[in-house]
């Protein structure tokens, strides 16, 4: 088990009555790539701002890179803040150059290291220009590139990919992949959950300020079980007797996409169970299927599963 | 403290790069040197004025025009003072002691003490004639000639058809639409303008006010009584003051004549005056006489304050804009992540009044050499009275009231520029700091007249005051009680209201919403952590 580069061990924020942060306990491998997911208001950037002691926590403790301060670590972090904003007269090299050397970096190797980035993320022509003169996505490529330029061994990204087009949202990701290469631990949160399932090895899913969710991706998967959908002429009501099968029900006649004077069955099984049973039963059942639709446990349905309804009364309410 | 210098450096560069900043610092100057050029020169700028005279009584029309000639002659004579000071081959100022060393010294002396009667013997000597002959040998070889200045009040010929033996409301009637703009004369080959109509009616001689215990004859108030000046421009009274000052003058020896009093004994008696010499038991025995320098050094501290007010003005400025892009742009985040709230403070505190400092000395340099390329009479004097300045034990104060104004009031104004998101907002809250902020400025005048006085006491211990008025009686040598007893106040109010300060930014430059009302700020200044 690799080293932890930050560990929260029971921490909470209150403002006034309202908890923001409740007891939150998580522990975070050295170069692992880690993802905060969460519905809107759920405390992921309070308790990133607690981690990076922006503002402290009313209990619980924080230890970052082995301190219990980021402020004593902070020329080793790296940090990309939920609302993104820049000097806007300043020049981009400036810029990355001046964040870098705030984080202890030397002012002429900040500088080259400002080119570095510049080139390798494709924004060597626009080194020059004012912040102002950008286009709001490559302002947030700029912002980025300013939170890694000082080489930190832990990097926090907080809601990195909004704003950003297909094209630099790739780009983002490799560059979370490259940081992941060097051996740097990234941490970031989102509201994608496609970024999630292709960067993260761990995730924490907070909602209402508690933690629901820490473990792996396919930990999450397995939380929810698998989805069927049958159509036929039959009943497969039955089917609710075979091994692995949790549970099957008929889908409304208006479902989408239905052939007509057929059936739809949605069946849940277990994770571990194979759907080529529930084929074969057919075939030697004679039940001709006009579809069968085996969909792998996507990150999207652990989500909506976990805190869908939480996050939708607390929007709402 | 790297990292503070390193803001303190970015927030310096990025006020100082801008041309918006270097505008704002050269205006200053560019303004100083085009009021003070167009005033020196808007004598000669004003476009020569035509009057009509009309004498229906015969007595005073030679005294009228004798006293525009006079004026012209006292122009002349300004003039000529001018070219003789910017011209003297020995050197080109005015020497403060008044001690003249020459012929020309006399004359510069005489016209410094009684213009009148510098006038006079200016005239009675052969006018400029007599005086260019005189000044020639202490003239630089390269002088140029003396241009004399054109007349500015020229008689004008009545127009067609005006009876000058009408009656004066008829002469008046007939002019009205010159004197108002719709018509005009004619002047030679041009078309000009009436600036103004002297009217002197047959019997105006009744009108003569004498010294009485009771007033007699009081006339109808809207009927126009001795000699009548008729004139659109309000402003310009030059000639009408001539025209009275002269008129009674014929009149005054007139009664003379009748009570036969030598005219030319009154006049010699009139011209007799006592010197009045001011002396400073301050300064050293046999050198108390107090010089044009030490009048300057007692009003110079108003300058400071002046120069503290408009550089802290200028600083508070940047101190809010930039705080409140910092917190809009939500940098502030970035910037907290990467050092300390304090450390943040600090380095806006320093690069900012690196700024006003900036400022001050762009501004004294450009004013350096401005009056340095620019040697006039008024400058050459502004060089010495700067020389004298300089030499005073004025700047260590002004530095000092500086540093702690500056820190003093940045400190407060950054609280209030971390606890709004806008400018707008921040405005609501500046406004009280504000109106304090005014009342040192409106009180300069009369704590620099009575600079150890009730108010300027009182008023110095007050540490929001404290830098502007200790600075104001600088000069004046204030108690020692005074001196040491505001310094520490203040140093410590300083110390305190920094130290304040840094707890409302730090609680308050990550909020969000509205500014906090009273008992919530209360509330920020007692809390010690977010």
């Amino acid at each position: 088990m690799p080293s932890s580069v930050l560990s929260l061990t029971n921490v909470t924020k209150r403002y006034g009555e309202f908890t923001a942060v409740n007891r939150i306990n998580l522990s975070i491998p050295k170069g692992s790539v880690y993802g905060f997911l969460g519905p809107n208001g759920a405390g992921k950037t309070t308790t990133i701002r607690m981690i990076l002691d922006i503002i402290r926590p009313d209990e619980g403790e924080i230890e970052v890179l082995g301190c219990t301060s980021a402020m004593q670590v902070r020329s080793r972090i790296g940090y990309l803040p939920e609302e993104k904003g820049l000097y806007k007269k300043m020049r981009v090299w400036a810029i990355i150059s001046y964040f870098a050397t705030l984080k202890g970096m030397h002012r002429k190797e900040a500088k080259l290291r400002a080119f570095e980035l510049l080139e390798q993320y494709g924004l060597k022509d626009f080194a020059n220009a004012t912040v102002d003169s950008l286009s709001k996505g490559m302002g947030q490529k700029v912002q980025v590139l300013s939170s890694i330029a000082h080489r930190p061994e832990l990097v926090i990204l907080d809601e990195p990919f909004s704003g950003l087009d297909p094209v630099n949202q790739e780009v983002l990701e490799q560059l979370i992949r490259d940081l992941k290469n060097n051996g740097q631990t990234v941490i970031f949160s989102t509201h994608i959950m496609q970024h999630a399932e292709r960067l993260c090895e761990r995730l924490l899913l907070i909602t209402q300020g508690s933690k629901v969710f820490d473990g792996t991706v396919d930990e999450a998967r397995a939380i929810i079980p698998r989805r069927v959908i049958l159509e036929c002429q039959n009943d497969l009501s039955a089917l609710a007797d075979l091994e692995g099968v949790l549970s099957v029900c008929e889908l409304p006649v208006s479902s989408e996409g239905r052939i007509e004077g057929t059936r739809q069955w949605e069946l849940y099984v277990k994770e571990q169970t194979n759907p080529q049973l529930i084929l074969q039963h057919c075939f030697h059942n004679s039940i001709s299927l006009s579809r069968f639709d085996f969909t792998q446990t996507s990150l999207h349905d652990v989500f909506v599963h976990l805190v869908g309804q939480e996050a939708r009364e607390h929007n709402f309410r | 403290m790297r990292v503070t210098l390193l803001i303190a450096w970015r927030e310096y560069l990025e006020n100082v790069k801008t041309k918006g900043f270097w505008i704002g610092v050269l205006l200053v100057p560019i303004v100083f040197f085009i009021i003070f050029h167009v005033s020196s020169r808007l004598a000669t700028a004003t476009p020569t004025r035509y009057y009509l005279l009309v004498d229906q009584s015969g007595q005073y029309a030679d005294s009228v025009e004798s006293a525009i000639l006079r004026e012209h002659q006292r122009r002349v004579m300004l003039d000529f003072m001018r070219y003789l000071q910017e011209n003297r081959s020995e050197s080109n100022s005015i020497e403060i002691s008044n001690e003249p060393a020459n012929q020309m010294d006399q004359l510069i002396d005489d016209f410094s003490n009684d213009e009148v009667a510098a006038l006079d013997d200016w005239l009675s000597n052969g006018g400029l004639a007599v005086a260019l002959q005189m000044a020639r040998p202490y003239l630089r070889t390269d002088a140029p000639d003396f241009e004399e200045p054109r007349p500015q009040f020229v008689a004008a010929l009545p127009p067609p058809g005006l009876d000058l033996n009408a009656a004066p409301e008829q002469i008046v009637e007939t002019l009205r639409p010159f004197l108002n703009g719709q018509q005009r004369l004619q002047a030679g080959d041009n078309q000009v303008s009436l600036f103004a109509l002297i009217l002197i009616p047959a019997d105006v001689d009744s009108d003569i006010v004498r010294p009485a215990p009771v007033p007699t004859g009081m006339a109808d108030d809207s009927t126009p009584r001795g000699l009548q000046y008729w004139a659109g421009n309000l402003t310009d009274t030059r000639l009408s003051s001539a025209i009275q000052t002269s008129i009674n003058n014929v009149i005054r020896q007139q009664e003379y004549t009748e009570l036969n009093i030598d005219v030319d004994a009154v006049r010699d008696v009139q011209r007799t005056r006592l010197p009045v010499s001011r002396l400073d038991p301050g300064k050293v025995a046999g050198d108390e006489q107090v010089s044009l320098a030490d009048t300057f050094r007692q009003w110079a501290p108003m300058g400071f304050v002046y120069l503290i007010f408009i550089s802290l003005m200028q600083s508070v400025q940047y101190l809010l804009s930039n705080t409140i892009e910092e917190k809009s742009n939500r940098i502030i985040e970035v910037l907290l992540a990467s050092v300390t709230p304090g450390e943040l403070m600090m380095g806006k505190l320093l690069g900012i009044g690196a700024t006003g400092i900036t400022t001050i000395v762009a501004w004294l340099g450009s004013f350096f050499v401005f009056i340095r390329l620019y040697q006039t009479v008024e400058t050459a004097m502004i060089v010495q009275i700067l020389d004298v300045l300089l030499s005073s034990d004025l700047i260590p104060y002004f530095v000092f009231y500086y540093v702690c104004c500056y820190a003093l009031y940045a400190g407060i104004f950054l609280a209030i520029g971390s606890l709004c998101n806008t400018l707008k907002e921040a405005q609501s809250l500046m406004m009280p700091l504000m109106m304090v902020l005014v009342v040192p400025i409106l009180t300069m005048s009369f704590i620099a007249q009575d600079p150890n006085g009730t108010m300027a006491r009182v008023m110095s211990w007050i540490p929001l005051f404290t830098p502007f008025t200790m600075m104001n009686r600088a000069a004046a040598q204030p108690p020692m009680f005074d001196m040491v007893g505001t310094t520490i106040l203040l140093v410590l109010s300083t110390v305190a209201v920094l130290w304040l300060s840094g707890r409302v930014f730090r609680q308050g430059i990550l909020r969000t919403g509205q500014p906090p009302r009273i008992l919530e700020l209360w509330r920020m200044l007692r809390k010690r952590t977010t």
